[in-house]
């Protein structure tokens, strides 16, 4: 295995931590983050409360809007990038995202499916009477 | 209209005189035995002078090793409780045929409820947690875990969970409910008293506990390497590790969430898991799962990582598949998380939610069988060496495979619907998790206690301690298989059916062998500290390891290596020996460096004393004790924050000192290699 | 995966594909704190989830109480999002003031931080107050215990950030800007920011998503 280059890196950065920037570019990342996040949360208010659009398409529209604002505050209040010093922030952050999307999602499946199986008892009462 | 509270409702809350079990002799006089134990060992320590070195030494150590020893430690003590609760539970279904046997079916639940709850949180936890604790940094060539103080305030709290569930025995009731206290009968309105509150405080203050040993293992493995050891050059250990301690980290919570919802049913009348108001009964067994299944993987995959480097180092070869175990190790870690509702396949969910779950359960068994046939492909070929490990380490490969087995059959869900809740069920989780985790434990217990203590154990009491336990371990719990297959429910405290008496009774029996392999294994302890000076361990390398803790000296110096190491493949410390062998030995001497390392700190423990105390509060609603203790818990963090000097110094000379007479016996050991 | 690139081959091979990286010994402190603080705060996430699971799974078990339409009052919620929103970004530069060591900005941060924390937990807890006198207490319905234990727990998350705040402050003031108060400082931005992305998941599911049961 002499053949080999044996080449040393840098650690990752701590989360949280940007790489080099005087402090006006770091203010204005939290400028356009808070930008962001004030446009993306007006337009959850706003899609909510309209009968502008069409009905069925809200909660998907504000799932979506909800999922684009975490990824604003993870982005420039957050400062995870996707960059080399930055893995095992992202990776850590995937496992657990993993875990909440099989923790929620997979209760919901289960339990939408033992209620529509076994009805709670209020339910099943109504249901044969 | 409620009267007005009394003085004495507010000052003592729902503790008063009828809470102690007078009535009860089984339970008082265990507790009195415990408590005159207890007050015995305070009272040596005190009038032998050992308190102040009790105090630096151990309470207020923030040294990795100390902890992890403390751990195992608790863990062993906790063992003999719930062993005890075990015995009592056999002899108990030998003799409650047609009969109501010698416990009340009341103090019957308590036992089977206390057992589960202490057997998995206070043995085995702390057990792999203590292993992990000890022995990790030391792989990792790295002086210290991330967090030290935070590490002794995990232990100290684990310990006041243990603390609170045995008090339970003497002040109040333990749960009777089942090691999950499943609502509704774990809701007020049938389990009135405190046990279930006992249950869930100490398993939520643990369960803190666990979480910060957790986060401080994840973040030691992945931050705190030695230099060059990458990812792929890290022991088995330490991937187990890894993966074990984001299971911690990621399902823990789960735990905590889902008693915290149960804790606000009981003490303010929420309706998450109650029948009337839209609870949900069903939504608990689905949470508490989500966490119990992640859970199983949180013990075993520790045990499978001390299994390889036991199977490998005593094979004299090195470990074969590496990246295959890395690989089955990770998968096992994520897809422990899509198991869990095979723990109620039988609560009426559709068959293609079933289907799914049990397809995902039988694929987990694939990474696994990986495993066993690496650690068999390892043995081939090799120079093995049936030391107490190795045989702990043989006798898990095939206990597991049967535990494995009937665990595919289950995970079937027409058979489960046959199986489930039956005395089947009892015996395939015993089979995985004593065959599994209780061996790997032993094994790393044997293996490592050379490492932590300078000598090693002795090989006859190890011996029959394994085959005692080993042969106990199948006439206990084999008779259990069939008793499942002849319809026997399991926590049953009394039976009227003839055919399933004969096999309860040879389970009894193989309890009582059982119990000879416990005492053999405390006899060993005994013969080996009284041998000590014969089975002392000069060199560091007992075994003939291949991993670094075996690079520095047994017991390691509080800094464990004066040297950060410098790793260049697998198996770091056997290159360093046979590399050392190759080239001559006489290195000069290297120039050695201050050493700072972090200071101890009572922190962990007076934040247990005062977590015990909320605890007790919250238990028996004493309102005000609820606020001091928890105001205690802030001030003592506060006061931490507020120290000025963290680290000591240990001085260059001291280094050298320390580190001369281990490079010395070493050099020994190399020349005496070489001679032969 | 095959590791014999030659030295030569290393120069065509822009992602190191072929190079063995060795690994550099252990992390700075500072790394090693802020580590392991996210990974405490993913667990942290994971606990919330489940109590999301739970509203979600409940939403509709309002054993004939009111129903999120009828109690939630979209304009309370605007104003606590802003008051968060707004928190989180005097967070962010009170803890660049902290990073460049300016006493003042530091402090004008943290006040600003502290006070809209505190508006935001008044007007929860005057929401909550309001409910539980118009007898829709958690003890209602499994729909209203799963409402007050999720927002009510986030409430905890935000009054015990105000603590620490408030601790981190008087360190400052004590201590200066020291490197362990600076890894403190640098760990409760992480939970402040990460407290506001929770709030994004409450809004979204339990008031405007819940509103529509």
């Amino acid at each position: 295995m002499s053949d080999q280059t044996h080449m040393h890196v840098e650690h990752d950065i701590a989360p949280g931590d940007e790489e080099q920037h005087s402090v006006g570019e770091r203010i204005i990342g939290y400028v356009v983050g808070l930008g962001l996040a004030l446009l993306l949360t007006a337009t959850s208010f706003f899609i909510a409360g309209t009968d502008l659009v069409w009905q069925p398409s809200i909660p998907v529209a504000l799932i979506v809007l909800a999922i684009a604002q975490m990824g604003v505050h993870l982005v420039f209040f957050l400062h995870i990038t996707t960059g080399p010093d930055n893995t095992n922030n992202v990776l850590a952050l995937a496992f657990g995202l993993l875990v909440v999307f099989l923790v929620v999602g997979g209760t919901v499946w289960i339990m939408s499916h033992l209620n529509q199986n076994m009805p709670p008892m209020d339910q099943f009462i109504r249901m044969h009477s | 209209m409620p009267a007005a509270p009394t003085v004495e409702a507010m000052m003592l809350g729902k503790l008063d005189w009828s809470a102690i079990p007078f009535d009860q002799p089984i339970p008082l006089i265990a507790g009195g035995v415990v408590l005159a134990g207890i007050l015995a060992v305070l009272i040596w320590v005190v009038v032998k002078g050992h308190l102040p070195y009790l105090w630096h030494e151990w309470i207020t150590s923030v040294d990795h090793k100390r902890i992890g020893v403390m751990y195992i430690l608790l863990a062993s003590m906790m063992l003999l409780r719930g062993g005890s609760d075990a015995i009592m539970m056999r002899i108990q279904q030998a003799i409650a045929y047609q009969s109501q046997g010698y416990l009340p079916p009341e103090h019957y639940n308590q036992i089977f409820s206390a057992h589960g709850t202490i057997m998995i949180f206070f043995v085995a936890m702390p057990f792999v947690i203590g292993l992990m604790n000890l022995i990790v940094p030391l792989q990792l060539g790295v002086r210290d875990v991330a967090f030290p103080t935070l590490n002794s305030v995990g232990f100290w709290l684990t310990a006041t969970g243990a603390l609170l569930v045995n008090l339970s025995l003497v002040i109040g009731e333990f749960a009777r409910t089942g090691w999950l206290a499943f609502p509704p009968l774990s809701e007020l309105s049938y389990s009135p008293g405190v046990g279930v509150d006992y249950y869930a405080w100490s398993l939520q203050i643990s369960g803190v506990g666990t979480l910060v040993a957790g986060i401080n293992l994840v973040t030691t493995v992945l931050k705190l390497r030695t230099k060059g050891m990458n990812y792929l050059r890290m022991p088995m250990f330490c991937w187990t590790t890894l993966a074990s301690n984001l299971l911690i980290v990621a399902a823990f919570p789960i735990l905590t969430a889902t008693l915290a919802m149960l804790l606000l049913d009981r003490y303010l009348g929420f309706h998450f898991f109650t029948n009337e108001a839209g609870g949900n009964v069903m939504m608990f067994m689905n949470l508490i799962w989500a966490w119990g299944h992640p859970e199983v993987y949180i013990l075993v995959l520790p045990a499978f990582g001390i299994f390889s480097e036991v199977v490998s180092t005593f094979s004299g070869k090195a470990l074969f598949g590496y990246r295959s175990m890395v690989l089955a190790t990770m998968a096992i870690c994520v897809i422990s998380f899509m198991v869990w509702l095979h723990h109620f396949f039988t609560m009426g969910a559709g068959p293609d939610v079933n289907a799914i779950f049990g397809i995902a359960s039988m694929i987990i068994a694939v990474p696994t069988g990986v495993k066993i046939y690496n650690w068999l492909f390892t043995m081939y070929g090799g120079r093995i060496r049936f030391a107490t490990p190795m045989l702990w380490a043989v006798g898990f490969m095939v206990t597991f495979i049967i535990g494995g087995l009937t665990g595919v059959l289950v995970a079937v869900p027409p058979a489960d619907f046959m199986l489930h809740n039956s005395m089947f069920l009892v015996a395939h989780f015993h089979n995985v998790i004593i065959g599994g985790v209780l061996f790997g434990a032993f094994a790393g217990f044997e293996y490592w206690f050379p490492k932590a203590f300078g000598f090693r154990l002795d090989e006859r009491w190890g011996k029959l301690a394994f085959w005692f336990t080993f042969s106990g371990f199948y006439i206990t719990f084999v008779p259990l298989y069939v008793a499942g297959m002849l319809g026997m429910t399991r926590r049953m405290q009394h039976y009227d059916v003839a055919e399933w008496r004969p096999w309860m009774i040879v389970a009894a029996i193989g309890m009582a062998v059982l119990s000879i392999g416990v005492i053999c294994q405390i006899m060993q302890l005994v013969v080996s500290i009284r041998n000590r000076e014969a089975l002392r361990d000069r060199t560091g390398d007992p075994w003939d390891g291949r991993s670094l803790e075996w690079a520095t000296s047994s017991p390691p110096p509080v800094f464990n290596f004066a040297f950060h190491p410098d790793v260049r493949g697998e198996d770091a410390y056997w290159d360093m020996k046979i590399a050392a062998q190759q080239q001559s030995l006489e290195h000069e001497e290297p120039e050695y460096h201050d050493i700072e390392m972090p200071r101890n700190s009572p922190t962990g423990f007076v934040c247990a004393f005062f977590a015990t105390i909320m605890g007790f509060a919250l238990i028996w609603h004493i309102w005000w004790l609820v606020i001091l203790g928890s105001l205690g818990a802030f001030a003592t963090f506060v006061v931490f924050a507020w120290r000025d000097h963290d680290e000591y110094v240990i001085p260059a000379a001291e280094v050298a000192a320390i580190d001369r007479v281990n490079l010395e016996e070493r050099r020994n050991l190399v020349s005496m290699a070489g001679a032969i | 995966m095959s590791m014999t690139a030659t030295v030569g081959r290393a120069h065509a091979d822009p992602h190191h594909i072929g190079v063995v990286v060795e690994h550099p010994g252990p992390a700075p402190k500072r790394t090693v704190t802020a580590y392991g603080f996210w990974v405490f705060l993913l667990s942290d996430i994971v606990m919330f989830s489940c109590f999301f699971a739970a509203y979600a799974v409940l939403v509709s078990q309002t054993a004939d109480g009111p129903k999120g339409s009828e109690i939630f009052e979209q304009r309370n919620v605007a104003i606590e999002t802003v008051c968060l929103l707004l928190s989180s970004f005097t967070c962010g530069m009170a803890s660049i003031a902290a990073d460049v060591r300016n006493r003042f900005w530091f402090y004008l941060g943290m006040t600003v931080t502290c006070v809209l924390g505190l508006i935001f937990l008044a007007i929860e807890f005057r929401e909550f107050a309001d409910l539980v006198s118009r007898g829709y207490g958690p003890s209602r319905s499994a729909f209203l215990s799963a409402f007050f234990s999720l927002v009510g727990c986030h409430g905890l998350h935000v009054s015990a950030g105000v603590l620490w705040l408030l601790t981190m402050m008087a360190q400052v003031f004590a201590k200066g800007f020291r490197a362990d108060v600076l890894r403190r400082m640098m760990c409760f931005a992480l939970f402040w920011h990460a407290l506001d992305i929770i709030w994004v998941g409450v809004f979204s599911v339990v008031y405007l998503l819940g509103s529509g049961v």
